[in-house]
């Protein structure tokens, strides 16, 4: 608030390169890259720590420890030991969180400007020196089984996309859900924490995104004083596994005690960024972007098979899958709503989308790029998002031109490339048969 | 993700998180004092209030319309209320429902509606340039909704629907459940989507009813705060709703400080979920009023016990034991008064682990109080977390026509961080004698009853309903 503007000067928006122009950056020594975004709206900084690091890095056995990982950040290190990261930032005026996706481990910092060099000393010296307590590591080990307990409980969408995910890939490390599995979770040991940290936690391997009530100087002696002399690493291994094409529909049924039907389908499709990334977003919009999009309309609104209906394209390093959710009205089998989910899919693929259709998604990409930029948190978020996923945070301004640029075709084409049924898998989430039926 | 608190895709929200229902706060003395930005205020002729703010970050604008159109005034047709102002949006004079959803939909702008306990509301957001468009669809959504009877029975059905639906969640339904049980027949226990029971009773007719009286310009507040010149809003405002009137009486007004059950003994709720993997619970009592003179105080006490990740309750049952992956406390205001809650869950067999635990720490501001290294912690906690609450147009919007009805005003924020600086220890202490009682917890627990069914009636007198029942 009481800003100064940023994307707007006298009320003209600017430019993709004068909006980027806003952000600057450096590389340290051991070169970790660091972006800055000056912003006085609020007396207030926020941090965050991208590391090139999640689920994909590992391997049968360790699975979900880059999550267990970002929990045990918080547990430790050389000059601040156990519980004293959270209780200093807290007695600073700051608050933190953290999260793990596929592909990154990202941790969040929000404080008051004054505590910023407390928090770089506090983010040093856990990436320079953490310490893997054994007593924490059993206590946090407790914590995400909780974690992924009621995230079981509380989900049927998690429930069903952790399953049909490890059926619809074969290969590739995406085949897990990024808090693993409960047999892994209950056995790794301080060993795999150690390796990991040596191996994912380098300066060489991650970038710091830092927003808000600063000055670039100031923020830049800081990174040189505290994260300069860490040293950088060997880097880390590729991920080799590239998933094979899928050549055939598979299914997946599974029981829960649901009042209705969950139906949920994936497609494989291309890495965040890749050429058919800019017309799958369009398309994912098309499908369930708003109560107008083709889905809603169709099985909410108007045949009202489903209760509610999304799809979901993850941001991915490596090829993905693209799913598609609902859940079942009353008295409607899951062969109906798959059904009804199909035939929306198929007419995209016949029929393709209308200019009016592709200009809507196209216009609600640009409001999104607005509303990304209202916080200081959402704006840090974003720039690392870009800069990780698209290789250069300045194409987070560019995309508004990018989706500009895709036609109604590129719809099309790509539907019809990805939605096909040698390409899908699909889950049922049933209620438990009862006995005699 | 290392707590919960953080939302992570908008179109994921399937899993429904309850955040800590906590305070704010913040810094090191230090930095600029935070202020609310400058904001004209008046009252139109047919007794609206309208707060304008100019806020030009970003080229949008948002809007929140308040109306007095809440829970509380559902009667035994529970689900009233809700259904009102979802069906706000099934149609104008001008509009079908589908041609509001798509106009909007293709500017990238928004229309919503929501009904809370005593409060319902409209908000919106667009881009500035689209204002025109989005208010001829506004104008007409308030102040003319047709109620098209088929809408209304297709997002009857679905509710009735989603009511069974949301049970699969317990941590989406334990605190109706709490409120049920605190409050007992007293509107402020009503459930805001209401009960398939009540749902199934109400008519079209009642809507139309409800909306003459619930929704009319005295009474009611507008905020509309973003990219634009005030006195150009000022205009657009006049023109969007300068001539709405009533078309019917307006509502009954309801003595909310009478009934409200006093619990001197603990009781306990169990709530059977016979397929639960966790035991979620909620540990709480009566609470404070939102214009409570103590509310910003006591946020300061509830950071302590409750509200942020090295308080009391997440250090010793996350932190020190791994038994949940959350544990928190926070205050819910109403306008006459609220509940205090203290809310957690953990796996069936640590039930009564955690859950004594919870109670044992909440004993600790009793035998132990709050010392000073603690309370100045805690100071600088909520001081420094502060500023973020009131950082965007859309939160802007939204406090101001809280003000609007809740009856505080600019000083609340502009004094926030000097009252948080003046407490004491002994204050701290104070307050915790005065709102924390010793005795009379209520406990309501979901889980699985042939788990724990034994051991629950420790806390007090037990009553045991099953998830599928109707209601809370």
């Amino acid at each position: 608030m009481f800003a100064v503007p940023w994307l707007l000067v006298a009320g003209t928006l600017l430019s993709p390169q004068e909006a980027a122009g806003e952000v600057q950056t450096f590389t340290l020594q051991n070169d970790m890259k660091v972006l800055v975004l000056e912003d006085h709206s609020i007396p207030n900084v926020v941090t965050y720590f991208f590391w090139r690091v999640g689920s994909r890095n590992e391997v049968p056995g360790i699975t979900g420890l880059s999550h267990f990982f970002e929990h045990m950040m918080f547990n430790g290190a050389e000059k601040y030991g156990p519980k004293e990261f959270d209780r200093v930032m807290e007695a600073a005026g700051g608050a933190n969180n953290a999260y793990t996706t596929k592909d990154t481990t990202v941790y969040t910092d929000f404080f008051p400007s004054s505590a910023l060099e407390t928090v770089f000393d506090l983010e040093a010296d856990r990436i320079a020196h953490l310490a893997f307590d054994e007593e924490m590591i059993e206590s946090e080990r407790g914590v995400v089984l909780s974690e992924y307990t009621t995230g079981m409980e509380n989900s049927n969408f998690r429930y069903l996309n952790t399953y049909l995910t490890s059926v619809a890939m074969i290969a590739h490390p995406y085949r897990w859900s990024v808090l693993g599995w409960e047999s892994d979770i209950r056995s790794w040991q301080k060993e795999d924490l150690e390796a990991y940290f040596a191996t994912y936690y380098a300066p060489n391997n991650g970038v710091l995104v830092v927003v808000g009530d600063v000055s670039f100087d100031e923020v830049k002696r800081l990174s040189e004083a505290y994260l300069g002399p860490i040293p950088a690493h060997e880097p880390p291994r590729p991920v080799r596994t590239v998933e094979p094409e899928q050549n055939g529909e598979k299914r997946i049924v599974l029981y829960k005690q649901v009042t209705s039907p969950n139906v949920m389908l994936a497609y494989h499709v291309p890495e965040t960024g890749s050429e058919d990334y800019y017309p799958l977003v369009l398309l994912d919009s098309i499908l369930s972007e708003g109560n107008s999009s083709r889905l809603y309309r169709s099985l909410v609104d108007e045949t009202q098979r489903a209760t509610a209906v999304f799809t979901y394209l993850p941001p991915a390093f490596d090829p993905t899958l693209f799913y598609f959710y609902g859940v079942c009205s009353k008295d409607v089998s899951a062969q109906e709503l798959e059904e009804g989910m199909l035939e929306v899919v198929d007419r995209i693929v016949s029929e393709g989308v209308t200019d009016r259709e592709l200009q809507k998604a196209k216009n609600m990409r640009r409001i999104e790029l607005y509303q990304g930029m209202e916080t200081l948190k959402d704006k840090a978020n974003n720039l690392g998002r870009y800069e990780l996923f698209f290789g250069d945070y300045r194409k987070l301004f560019e995309a508004p031109e990018a989706f500009e640029r895709v036609t109604a075709a590129d719809v099309q084409r790509v539907a019809a490339k990805y939605l096909t049924a040698d390409n899908r898998t699909v889950g049922y989430l049933l209620p438990p048969e009862k006995e005699g039926e | 993700m290392k707590t919960a608190n953080a939302a992570t895709s908008l179109r994921l929200l399937v899993t429904v998180l309850v955040a800590a229902a906590c305070c704010s706060g913040t810094a090191l003395a230090t930095t600029g004092q935070f202020k609310l930005p400058e904001y004209e205020k008046f009252t139109l002729d047919n007794g609206l209030t309208v707060y304008l703010m100019e806020q030009h970050e970003v080229p949008m604008v948002y809007v929140s319309l308040l109306t007095p159109g809440g829970a509380i005034h559902d009667g035994d047709k529970s689900g009233l209320a809700f259904l009102t102002s979802e069906g706000l949006l099934f149609g104008t004079e001008h509009y079908t429902k589908s041609e509001i959803e798509e106009a909007l939909d293709f500017l990238g702008a928004s229309i919503q509606t929501s009904a809370g306990l005593e409060v319902a509301r409209i908000t919106a957001s667009f881009a500035a340039r689209d204002r025109e468009k989005v208010f001829a669809i506004l104008k007409e959504v308030v102040t003319g909704p047709t109620f098209d009877g088929e809408e209304f029975e297709k997002r009857k059905s679905r509710l009735l629907v989603e009511l069974a639906q949301v049970k699969e969640m317990p941590r989406a339904v334990v605190r109706d459940y709490f409120h049920g049980f605190l409050y007992g027949n007293h509107p402020y226990g009503n459930p805001v989507r209401g009960t398939p029971q009540g749902v199934k009773t109400v008519t079209v007719e009642d809507v139309e009813a409800f909306y003459s009286s619930a929704y009319q310009p005295s009474g009611s507040a507008i905020a509309v705060v973003g990219d634009f010149e005030t006195d150009e809003m000022k205009q657009a405002v006049i023109d969007l709703l300068g001539d709405w009137q009533a078309t019917g009486a307006p509502l009954e007004t309801i003595d909310l400080s009478r009934g409200i059950p006093r619990h001197k003994k603990s009781r306990v709720l169990l709530v059977d979920k016979e397929d639960a993997l966790e035991t979620t619970f909620i540990i709480g009592t009566r609470g404070i009023p939102r214009n409570n003179p103590d509310y910003i105080p006591l946020q300061v006490v509830n950071t302590i016990l409750g509200g942020r990740f090295t308080s009391w309750l997440n250090a010793e049952l996350r932190i020190k034991r791994g038994l949940t992956y959350g544990a928190h406390s926070g205050f819910i205001t109403n306008r006459v008064t609220g509940s205090f809650i203290v809310s957690s869950f953990t796996r069936t067999e640590t039930t009564f682990e955690a859950i004594d635990l919870a109670v044992e720490v909440l004993g600790w501001l009793h035998a132990k109080g709050i010392d000073e290294a603690t309370l100045e912690s805690a100071r600088n906690y909520i001081k420094g977390q502060y500023p973020p609450r009131f950082e965007t147009p859309g939160q802007l919007a939204g406090l101001l026509t809280s003000m609007f009805f809740y009856g505080y005003d600019e000083s609340f924020i502009n004094g926030f961080q000097e009252t948080v600086d003046g407490m004491t220890v002994e204050e701290a202490n104070r307050l915790i004698k005065k709102y924390f009682p010793r005795k009379g917890w209520q406990f309501v627990l979901i889980g699985r009853a042939s788990e724990i069914r034994s051991k629950a009636s420790r806390y007090g007198k037990l009553t045991e309903k099953s998830i599928t029942d109707d209601g809370y």
